[in-house]
């Protein structure tokens, strides 16, 4: 559904359990995508939230923004509390103390607490098998802190601690593949989304959250403060980011591949850069290399998608 | 403010809420595959039925067409409710035996069989009516509605091809329950299959990039509804200034 502007949005559901007033920065994508994820994910459920700026901006004491029962977990943990949330759940109703219910578990964390910190309690709770569903929002570094590189910065940009300059490119590893990790756990869904396709992304937290086991969804989310871009540009630099093949947007379902958007041809990835500070210093043949590289990275990820079907 | 027992337990729900929507604020939850908050409820599916007290006189209702009134007691869960869902999911599921929702559903309602002969047609429409409602009440148009009678009933185009209203906006495709109603987009031109018929419209192609964005008659509509020049509306989301 990803032609499906102006009517299909007006059947989307009104409620929302993240609620307006909360202190993100103007523009921000991440707090957009929150949103629109809970839209999908309804009122009965319990949120585990790692640190990051979706905790920061929505939990000033004695205010908060959660309509629903919230957790604020360590970077490392939160995959691993949600795990004890469900099994916890699952205990309670079988002894009787709670009636019967389709509870939705639910982790969110930024990139820095998923590909980084938080990979280990990730990896565990996938592999356990529990009920839940991790949502990854990547706006590729630790944006909150004051713009540190994660593992899931891209090749080029420059952060606070990958400066560029004579002897630096800036960010020096390519972006680490954490859709891939979390197919290569063969859980049920994975799934890559992008607030610039609000009904795609709606879509994909609710088969998300519905599928029976761990689901994984990783959600591209601007940040025009960590990203050095015009506040207007998020929604913008998203669709770029999938029209040039930076960003891929695709699901796995039981281990087959589906690319959701496939443009006709690629733009050039210098459309998605050049509107950003983090990437100004890249020279016109860095720019080339980056995107060769994209483009045998999307190619590969059509063929996973070709040969499956 | 109204104050009423739902499975024994009190409630306050606002004047004029429907009995499910009171439920589900409160966290107890009424099966139902007919309901969506953009349009008016209808009471198609009949898995919502609600045993409600009032005074001394006991009725079976669709939740999601009853209101709040003071003092009332609702029951969700009563056997004769349970006994009703059964038989309906069951009819469900020989009507649609290939649907993966109403299968789940039936799962939720501790059903796994039905008695009744499957249907073979392989259609999974179960009349609930949301998208010639959609069609009606979000789009403003009418271009899908049920025709016939009894078992012969069916959402279609007027006469299975006549698709002068439709905008091929996509709103039945995307609020139908079941995936009965399909859409695929393809070099240009849109298809869009209901039960028994299908149609292709064409798609625009964005001005600036080429991309094709949206069906070409939802544009003119729109244009027309609001006034705003035609030229304007054929760029796409990702070229628009």
């Amino acid at each position: 559904m990803i032609n499906s502007s102006v009517y299909v949005p007006r059947i989307l559901p009104e409620l929302e359990s993240f609620t307006p007033g909360h202190r993100a920065c103007v523009g921000c994508g991440e707090v957009l995508a929150l949103r629109l994820a809970f839209k999908a994910i309804g009122r009965d459920a319990i949120v585990a939230n790692a640190t990051g700026c979706m905790e920061i901006i929505a939990s000033q004491l004695p205010y908060t923004n959660w309509k629903v029962p919230w957790i604020h977990t360590l970077f490392e943990n939160t995959a691993a509390v949600a795990s004890g949330i469900e099994a916890g759940l699952k205990a309670k109703m079988r002894k009787g103390h709670l009636p019967r219910r389709d509870t939705r578990v639910v982790a969110i964390a930024g990139d820095g607490g998923t590909a980084d910190i938080g990979f280990q309690a990730l990896s565990g709770a996938l592999e356990r098998g529990h009920n839940f569903l991790y949502i990854c929002f990547d706006n590729e570094g630790y944006m909150n802190t004051g713009i540190q590189r994660s593992s899931a910065t891209p090749y080029g940009a420059t952060t606070t601690t990958s400066p560029a300059g004579k002897q630096s490119i800036g960010q020096f590893t390519w972006k680490k593949d954490m859709p891939g990790i979390a197919v290569a756990h063969n859980i049920p869904y994975v799934a890559t989304a992008c607030p610039s396709y609000p009904v795609d992304l709606i879509d994909k937290v609710k088969k998300g959250v519905e599928t029976k086991g761990p689901a994984y969804i990783h959600i591209f989310s601007g940040c025009p403060t960590g990203w050095g871009c015009a506040s207007d540009l998020t929604i913008k630099l998203g669709r770029l980011a999938v029209e040039t093949g930076a960003f891929p947007i695709y699901e796995v379902e039981n281990g087959r591949y589906t690319v959701n958007i496939t443009p006709e041809k690629l733009k050039p990835v210098k459309d998605y850069m050049k509107p950003q500070r983090r990437f100004r210093h890249l020279t016109e043949d860095a720019v080339k290399e980056i995107e060769k590289r994209l483009r045998e990275e999307y190619h590969k990820l059509l063929e996973k998608a070709e040969c499956q079907s | 403010m109204v104050t009423f027992k739902i499975d024994g337990k009190e409630i306050k729900a606002k004047e004029g809420q429907t009995v499910l929507d009171a439920a589900t604020e409160n966290n107890i939850e009424i099966p139902t595959l007919c309901v969506n908050e953009s349009v008016l409820p209808y009471g198609a599916c009949r898995l919502c039925m609600v045993d409600v007290t009032k005074g001394k006189r006991k009725r079976t209702v669709t939740s999601c067409a009853y209101e709040v009134a003071e003092g009332i007691e609702v029951d969700t869960k009563s056997e004769k409710v349970i006994k009703i869902r059964r038989m309906v999911i069951e009819l469900l599921l020989a009507r649609c035996p290939e649907s993966e929702e109403i299968r789940q559903m039936a799962e939720k309602l501790g059903v796994t069989t039905t008695r009744f002969k499957p249907d073979e047609d392989g259609d999974a429409c179960i009349l609930c009516a949301l998208c010639t409602r959609a069609c009606r009440e979000v789009v403003g148009k009418s271009a899908i509605s049920l025709i016939n009678r009894g078992t012969e009933r069916e959402a279609a185009l007027p006469f299975y091809d006549e698709a002068d209203d439709c905008i091929a906006c996509g709103s039945c495709v995307y609020i139908c329950p079941t995936g009965a109603i399909k859409m695929e987009d393809k070099a240009g031109t849109r298809t869009i299959s209901w039960p028994n018929c299908s149609q292709e419209f064409k798609l625009k192609a964005c001005s600036a990039c080429g991309f094709y964005f949206a069906p070409e008659k939802q544009l003119e509509f729109m244009a027309a509804e609001s006034g705003v020049e035609l030229e304007k509306l054929e760029i796409c989301m990702s070229c628009r200034p």
